[in-house]
């Protein structure tokens, strides 16, 4: 902090809890609760990012209540926890379990509390010690997913396997990049060899000139990837894995007209994960529920619904069977392990990253 | 005897009109003002390296934001912006003085059917626009099935970006322009039609400048929502139509930086408050003029 005025004007404004320089940093979780039931369930999730069944499921096999509500972004869901929203159970991405472990800002759950949990924690899983959570300790892995390529196979029959198809000339003004700062930068950073969270200004000036490079076989920047697909609008699509075969599975008509590679370059590594704020007020049902979620069955209808793979090992089966036209849209350990994950930055880095990308955008 | 008890009635209207201003007042403080401070203050402030914004007494979110790029986002907005309030008043007027001077009894009817379609969320109005105009959309679909042509890209596009901010705002043209038409005495245009003939005359020299406040009420009223919307160039632009109030909702979300995001909020409401300052002037000394 800098010193008498930034404290100052927090003082005037107690209201603003959220802004605040004395965040603390990794202090041990709250301990974990037992599953049991203590109450109706608060949940705070993406819009329509569970099954209904599962949860309709859940509340008649325990009698409570889940009372939904959703968030549209991370800053979002984060901006609400911050701000004293009291929640009993939240879905951050990888790098924001990193942020609210630091703060202090999840309960621990423990695995031994949970019957399902053999399911993710097995001997050698790649779930018992994730990057992002040492040991396991404030979360569980809801669902994984990769980056890549999406592709119509009627308009387009020159795709390489590489990044590079995202200048596809056959495909020139049709071609989609996702509207996402850290996709986007992560597959210029593949395609030149960089790690894909650097900030490092000489590797960001090189990325941008492939990025303003790419403007002129671009459509647009959108994340809307599966209405850009389904409404033909998009050739190639820089898409989202489980948005891939969603529209292949879920939505096309004709499954053979749509393809989707992951680049040999590599592939960014995302996860989704369950987890239970300190401050939840019913704890006990939360862990019921991720207990109820990590049930094989249920994680099955899930995928059903949102054709992401989850890491329950006696789903993985289901989930082959689901990709088994899009073997790429699959997640296996060697993509776990080879970490293109998107690590929690630094303020300055994410603003270095934010201001190319702006630029980028702009341009 | 007038004069007499002029006073105590003035003064006890006073206290009553105070009485009624002091909540709307409270909410506006309490609600807008403070709201406001906090962003001009924030403005000056710097994210802590957590990412956390924090208040300081940096200039340094103002220097950034001379920035060739910014300014040529700003002008775009401006020019999108512009085409929005034309495109708004040219369709507007017809829509509007056909209801006022022919609605009849279906007026109320009529202005309803107006108004209840933007009770449904502007984003969803977006999401909708997407299905109809996409390569494979139905209007294309339309197109093809009846021959006229190969279909027409219409999506992510300028002109898509500036159809959705007409779309998104022109009832807030459509209301005021036909409130002055409503107010307007058609004897007036009777009268023009005598002494000019034409109706395209009398359009001109009569009931455009009757209804003057309204048009100029309604430019404001689009303007202002258009040049800092970020919806309709996030659903429905391409490549190149990012607008001011992308940049703007960029750092309030993946950019990270709150304090740069209110500096371009401050900077942006000064643009404005220019801009504004002037259309007021010039329109209030065009309407003492004539």
């Amino acid at each position: 902090m800098t010193g008498g005025l930034a404290a100052g004007a927090s003082l005037a404004l107690p209201g603003c809890a959220y802004i605040r320089d004395d965040a603390p940093t990794d202090p041990p979780p709250p301990p974990s609760a037992k599953a049991e039931i203590d109450g109706d369930l608060v949940y705070f999730n993406w819009a329509d990012y569970l099954a209904p069944s599962v949860v309709r499921g859940f509340q008649d096999e325990y009698g409570v209540k889940v009372v939904e509500s959703n968030y549209d972004s991370m800053e979002g869901m984060y901006a609400k926890l911050a701000a004293g929203n009291q929640y009993d159970i939240v879905f951050p991405i990888a790098k924001w379990v990193v942020r609210l472990r630091r703060e202090g800002k999840l309960r621990a759950i423990d695995p031994d509390e949970l019957e399902n949990a053999d399911q993710v924690f097995y001997s050698g899983s790649y779930f018992n010690d994730p990057w992002y959570d040492a040991g396991s300790r404030v979360s569980v892995p809801f669902t994984v997913y990769k980056t890549g390529i999406g592709w119509r196979t009627d308009k387009v029959s020159s795709m390489t396997g590489s990044w590079q198809d995202l200048w596809n000339d056959e495909a020139r003004g049709r071609i989609f990049t996702l509207d996402d700062q850290d996709e986007a930068l992560a597959m210029a950073a593949l395609l030149l060899g960089f790690d894909v969270n650097t900030a490092k200004p000489s590797e960001l000036q090189e990325m941008k000139e492939l990025l303003v490079s790419q403007k002129e076989y671009l459509r647009a920047y959108s994340s809307d990837d599966i209405n850009n697909m389904v409404g033909g609008d998009a050739w190639v699509h820089h898409m989202w894995s489980g948005d891939f075969l969603y529209l292949q599975q879920g939505l096309a008509d004709d499954p053979t007209a749509f393809d989707f590679e992951a680049p040999r370059e590599g592939t960014p590594i995302n996860s989704d994960t369950y987890a239970i704020p300190a401050d939840a007020r019913h704890p006990g049902t939360a862990m019921a529920f991720i207990d109820y979620l990590l049930r094989p069955e249920n994680a099955i209808k899930n995928m059903g619904y949102l054709y992401y793979p989850f890491p329950v090992k006696d789903a993985l089966p289901a989930f082959a069977d689901l990709a088994k036209d899009v073997p790429a849209c699959n997640v296996e350990v060697s993509d776990l392990e080879n970490e293109n994950v998107f690590r929690l930055l630094g303020a300055d880095e994410v603003q270095r990253r934010a201001a190319m990308w702006t630029e980028v955008k702009a341009s | 005897m007038r004069t007499a008890d002029a006073a105590p009635r003035s003064a006890q209207r006073t206290w009553l009109w105070g009485a009624l201003l002091a909540l709307p007042t409270a909410w506006m403080v309490a609600f807008f003002v403070a709201g406001m401070v906090v962003v001009v203050l924030l403005s000056f402030g710097r994210t802590t390296n957590d990412g956390f914004p924090v208040f300081a007494t940096s200039t340094a979110n103002y220097r950034a934001l001379w920035n060739e790029v910014y300014l040529e986002l700003f002008l775009r907005s401006l020019l999108y912006a512009l085409a929005t309030v034309v495109l708004s008043a040219l369709i507007a007027y017809p829509v509007a003085y056909a209801i006022a001077l022919h609605g009849g009894r279906w007026k109320n009817a009529l202005v309803a059917a107006i108004v209840v379609p933007f009770f449904a969320s502007y984003l969803i109005r977006m999401y909708a626009w997407k299905a109809l105009l996409s390569d494979d959309g139905l209007v294309n679909s339309g197109l093809r099935g009846s021959g006229l042509g190969d279909g027409v890209t219409f999506l992510n596009t300028p002109w898509a970006v500036i159809g959705g901010l007409v779309y998104g705002f022109v009832v807030f043209m459509i209301l005021p322009v036909y409130a002055s038409l409503e107010r307007l005495d058609v004897s007036l245009i009777e009268a023009g039609k005598d002494l000019y003939h034409g109706p395209v005359r009398t359009f001109f020299s009569v009931t455009l400048p009757a209804t003057r406040a309204g048009l100029y009420g309604g430019v404001l009223l689009v303007f202002l929502p258009a040049l800092g919307d970020f919806v309709s160039a996030q659903l429905l632009g391409g490549a190149g139509t990012y607008m001011v109030g992308n940049l703007v909702q960029q750092q309030f979300a993946e950019g990270q930086n709150w304090p740069l995001g209110s500096a371009m909020t401050v900077g942006m409401m000064l643009a404005l408050t220019v801009l504004m300052v002037a259309y007021l002037r010039a329109t209030a000394t065009e309407a003492r003029e004539s």
